[in-house]
């Protein structure tokens, strides 16, 4: 291990970054964006209302007062519905979910049972689709207002009263518990896809290649690229957790825990990504690898919304995804403040961690070249579009034939009837003199419609 | 022993295997200290599969490699600091400018105090020392690449395919660098498939094909040895010029610009088939006489073209 050398991989790396607009925007912008929409939208989660429709077909003094009750109660933004309409098609028409529709007597109903106090009762008709998804909380809300309307006029005090306690010190909005699930996302995708793309990426170029030649050693380079990682990750955490105090005024605990739980999540998911680039051989395969695990992971794990909200048997599930434990990890540390549940899911992200970069250490090759089975001949193609080349390859066995097969292979495979070359292969093709590809294909040069006519035809 | 000493690299029966591919076939040869070495080869030829086993980066199937005096399979660790490789298809830090490319690769290696104002000055990069490496032309590439090999002044330095891709302009820019680094006095191993390269750089060329070296020695020796003759093209002839030149049993091939090419043994042959042409009272209008070209040793020696087609750096 050499900090020289971890030193000047890191500045390669940090001033990359910081020339990178994009790498940028997907570590600090992205986060934030995502903190700044969903604390907007669930800003007044609390005090929702609904809208709510009455028809009145009795037009008194009793229902006025009955719909006047209900407005009263707070959750409800009451709009009314001329009697003369059809409530049925006025619903249809105008997509509401619910409309609620006071028959014609139920002021002489009412009266009857003030004064005789017998059992006459009244029916609100409830015109609603089934298929919306707030209109049953909407009938839940109208059905206790209705229940305490009922049991007012029975005369007697209720029996069954409630009265919570909170077990939190304090009331906790939303957004709180979205910032550390931002955090533990954040991180994840930064340093999984910057394990990715820098290993892949640099290993196709051949840059792997250059500096095996030099004294470098793979635990220096590791070891400067998880440092690279935890400083984006300190940095994208100071972001979000800046801008969710000034915006939201969202304020959290800031312990040892959240450095623990950075550092670890770092470590894992690193270590993925190391994995990934030694299985998926090829940048572009890499990359969709690691979306394929990153994105479910984001959604399942509880980063976006409480677990609660979903089905058993996905709850069962997330609990097998490591970034849960950092999420809930961070929660418990950040939010609640529990030491316990903070160490106990620490241990079990460290455990992951340490199984995952152990595992990613042992399969990735420093010397990538050197158990390489394919003859450089193969890696090293200037002519055809890697895709294309690589299709080829793995289609004739490439080491089986001479570069010159391969290359004449590959462009009769990316060669679609009735499609130009050049459209076919892009731009790459510009490195293809037609005088080229005429001794690619001898049988075909010089006759009408020969391959570089047709490059040419569709230039 | 003292003849071992001058020896940079020493090969001896090197093999190595990609499946049921036999990409180098029991090959030995050995490089001097000092001067230039060149592969000379077509693509596949196991050009670069041996550069990268010498460079310790690729493992051999058997035989035995030694660089300096060092067993290439153990002794990686020494080997390292003391050569310079520039790889084929050379590719760096997109973001990361011409200046801080060489430090980089400066601070890989010990503290030595690196001179990156004579490499930039070397490699002829001095207007473009800001310049970001995804804003190079591939000839600034190579030529960066060339002075990143050259970071921890290495005793022995590989350049695989360092014109390769490269349009005729900045091939030259590349050469004059490389003999630049020739006069330092440095032993540069060249892998290459352009047969001017060989010509111009090498001291030494050792011609390579599917995977065996067919001939080695000094460009001149090897065109003395394998292509001792002459190529004489008339231009603009008569038509009974072939006819005559046939009689005098030449071989004369036809060119489609109206001339014939005939190769011949000796000067006083090329006096002898003029001669008989104006004995004849026929007519040329243009004359060249020219001594092959490792080329044409490459052809006779291989039977397979140097290139494929037309080449790679496409005229613009």
């Amino acid at each position: 291990m050499s900090p020289r050398v971890i030193g000047a991989n890191l500045v390669v790396r940090i001033k990359t970054f910081s020339r990178e607009k994009s790498a940028m925007f997907f570590t600090i912008a992205f986060p934030i964006i995502l903190i700044l929409v969903f604390g907007t939208i669930f800003m007044h989660q609390d005090d929702m209302s609904f809208d709510l429709y009455v028809q009145d077909l009795d037009q008194t003094n009793a229902s006025a007062q009955l719909v006047k009750t209900l407005e009263l109660n707070g959750r409800f933004k009451i709009t009314k519905v001329a009697p003369a309409i059809n409530a049925t098609q006025y619903a249809k028409d105008n997509k509401l979910n619910l409309v609620l529709v006071i028959p014609k007597g139920y002021a002489g109903s009412l009266l009857l049972r003030m004064m005789l106090n017998d059992n006459t009762s009244v029916t609100i008709t409830s015109i609603y689709n089934p298929s919306s998804t707030s209109v049953s909380t909407k009938m839940q809300v109208l059905n206790s207002v209705f229940g305490v309307m009922n049991q007012r006029m029975s005369g007697k005090s209720p029996f069954i009263r409630s009265v919570g306690t909170s077990i939190l010190n304090k009331k906790y909005r939303f957004i709180e518990f979205f910032v550390p699930g931002i955090i533990a996302m954040t991180v994840m995708t930064s340093s999984l896809s910057g394990a990715v793309n820098v290993n892949a990426e640099l290993r196709q170029k051949g840059v792997i290649r250059k500096l095996s030649t030099t004294p470098i050693t793979r635990t220096d380079w590791i070891l400067s690229n998880i440092l690279y990682q935890f400083i984006l990750a300190v940095l994208s955490t100071i972001a979000i957790l800046l801008v969710s105090y000034a915006v939201f005024n969202v304020i959290l605990q800031i312990n040892a825990w959240l450095l623990v739980f950075i550092v670890l999540e770092v470590f894992a998911f690193a270590g993925i990504g190391m994995i990934l680039t030694r299985v998926a051989k090829e940048a572009e395969s890499a990359v969709a690898a690691a979306n394929v695990i990153m994105f479910p992971m984001m959604f399942l794990s509880g980063s976006f919304f409480p677990l609660e909200m979903m089905p058993g048997f996905l709850q069962t599930f997330a609990r097998i995804l490591p970034l849960y434990y950092v999420n809930e990890g961070l929660r418990a540390s950040m939010v609640f403040v529990d030491h316990m549940t903070a160490l106990r899911f620490s241990a079990i992200i460290g455990v992951f961690a340490t199984v995952v970069f152990i595992v990613g250490i042992l399969t990735s090759k420093w010397e990538e070249a050197s158990d390489s089975t394919v003859p450089p001949s193969c890696h090293y193609s200037r002519i055809l579009s890697l895709c294309h080349y690589r299709l080829a390859c793995s289609d004739a066995g490439c080491s089986h034939r001479s570069h010159f097969q391969v290359q004449r292979l590959a462009i009769s495979t990316a060669f679609a009837p009735g499609r130009g070359l050049r459209e076919v292969l892009g731009a790459q093709v510009s490195t293809i003199h037609p005088k080229k590809v005429n001794t690619l294909f001898p049988d075909q040069s010089g006759a009408s419609g020969s391959v570089s006519d047709r490059i040419n035809r569709k230039e | 022993m003292a003849r071992e000493a001058d020896q940079a690299i020493e090969v001896e029966t090197l093999t190595k295997r990609y499946g049921d591919f036999l990409a180098v076939n029991d090959v030995s040869f050995n490089v001097r200290k000092g001067g230039v070495f060149a592969f000379l080869g077509p693509n596949g030829a196991g050009k670069t599969t041996t550069v990268e086993i010498i460079e310790t980066i690729r493992t051999p199937t058997s035989g035995k490699v030694r660089l300096l005096g060092m067993d290439v399979t153990k002794k990686k660790r020494d080997i390292v600091p003391r050569i310079g490789v520039l790889p084929q298809e050379f590719s760096s830090f997109d973001r990361i400018t011409v200046r801080e490319t060489i430090q980089y690769y400066s601070r890989l290696f010990c503290c030595r105090n690196t001179d990156v104002d004579g490499l930039i000055e070397l490699a002829n990069l001095k207007d473009k020392s800001q310049e970001q490496f995804k804003n190079l032309s591939g000839g600034l590439k190579q030529r960066l690449g060339i002075a990143i090999a050259l970071v921890n002044d290495p005793e022995v330095v590989f350049l695989d395919e360092p014109t390769t891709g490269l349009d005729p302009r900045a091939r030259r820019e590349v050469w004059k660098v490389l003999l630049g680094l020739k006069k330092k006095g440095k032993t540069v191993f060249l892998t290459t498939h352009y047969m001017e390269e060989a010509e111009l750089l090498a001291d030494t060329v050792a011609i390579i094909s599917k995977g065996k070296i067919v001939a080695m020695g000094s460009p001149d020796a090897l065109i003395e040895s394998n292509a001792n003759y002459l190529g004489l093209t008339l231009k603009s002839v008569d038509e009974n010029v072939f006819g005559i030149v046939r009689k005098m049993g030449f071989a004369p091939v036809q060119d489609n610009h109206n001339g014939i090419t005939v190769r011949v043994e000796h000067t006083d042959d090329v006096h002898k088939v003029l001669n008989a042409i104006k004995d004849a009272g026929a007519s040329f209008l243009g004359l060249d006489v020219r001594k092959p070209n490792l080329e044409e040793v490459f052809l006779k020696l291989t039977g397979e073209a140097l290139r494929e087609g037309p080449a790679e750096g496409v005229p613009e």
